[in-house]
């Protein structure tokens, strides 16, 4: 591209004007791995806690959440070298920053007004409860980035919430595996391939 | 009568970066590079001319021991697109009613 043309129309200009901003607009920047990775986590750490509780009777069955700590490490390693990869911020990106950094801060928040108010039996509520919060990042950056998966993930999420609260404790941990298959699995492979169609 | 053209954006180069930096938050010379096939060259001298004028922002640092360029678009810049946009708009209404 040159500069100083001596024929630069209001037409040229305006066409020039939306390519340049079609460029940059369907620019898709979700690749899908950090729903895979948290998606496969949680999956496996809830059967494992499912499988500790009722088949092994293990009394410490809540030690396979430990695992989480390792990965939260994993995950902020992982986004401090992304962010430093990328070579162009988009207001969305940004955006969806900040509805995943609200969500983390409830879910401590959460786990941790749970406890306190509950005391002991804070764990029979906590199921339904983390089930109703992985809902809202799932909703809003489906909307945001205008992909349906993640907005059905939301509402399978929702929908799981209220299914674990009418199930025994032993069976709601079961709820957190299926909601994984429907907000984070299947929605983090379908990223994938459309990443993958975009840089074809 | 017509409003003139802001000469700063009416050049192809200046006004394609300007419409790719206004529709992101930052990006980087060489995101800027490859996607208005300029040259290294002319693209360094259009954008010194865009920051001179108060429309962009050019931050420089280190990227993994390389000087890395990175360009984010200012609220004046925001405001003289706003305004070349409305100016082409009625340029082209009266050259459709003609």
């Amino acid at each position: 591209m040159e500069d100083n043309e001596p024929q630069f129309t209001p037409e040229e200009s305006l066409h020039l004007i939306e390519s340049m901003i079609n460029k940059v607009k369907d620019r898709f920047n979700e690749d899908g791995h950090l729903y895979l990775f948290w998606g496969w986590l949680i999956f496996f750490s809830s059967i494992g806690e499912f499988i500790l509780y009722n088949y092994v009777h293990y009394e410490k069955h809540y030690l396979v959440w430990s695992l989480t700590w390792v990965a939260l490490v994993y995950q902020v390693f992982y986004l401090v070298k992304k962010h430093k990869k990328a070579r162009v911020r988009t207001y969305t990106g940004h955006l969806i920053g900040y509805v995943w950094l609200a969500y983390v801060i409830l879910c401590f928040l959460i786990g941790y007004l749970n406890g306190r108010i509950m005391g002991d039996r804070y764990f029979y509520h906590i199921f339904p409860t983390v089930l109703a919060l992985y809902g809202m990042p799932l909703f809003l950056t489906g909307v945001i980035i205008r992909f349906k998966p993640l907005v059905l993930g939301a509402f399978s999420c929702w929908l799981l919430s209220i299914a674990a609260a009418f199930l025994p404790y032993e069976y709601q941990m079961l709820c957190l595996s299926v909601a994984m298959i429907f907000g984070w699995i299947i929605p983090g492979y379908m990223l994938r391939a459309k990443y993958k169609r975009q840089l074809n | 009568m017509f409003k003139e053209l802001d000469p700063i954006l009416h050049s192809q180069l200046r006004l394609a970066i300007m419409s790719l930096l206004i529709s992101v938050k930052e990006a980087e010379f060489t995101f800027i590079k490859e996607k208005t096939n300029a040259t290294a060259g002319n693209l360094s001298v259009q954008v010194q001319k865009l920051k001179e004028a108060g429309y962009i922002d050019v931050t420089k640092e280190f990227k993994d021991n390389y000087p890395n360029t990175t360009c984010h678009i200012t609220q004046q810049g925001i405001k003289a697109f706003e305004e070349y946009v409305k100016a082409l708009q009625e340029y082209l209404k009266v050259g459709q009613s003609r």
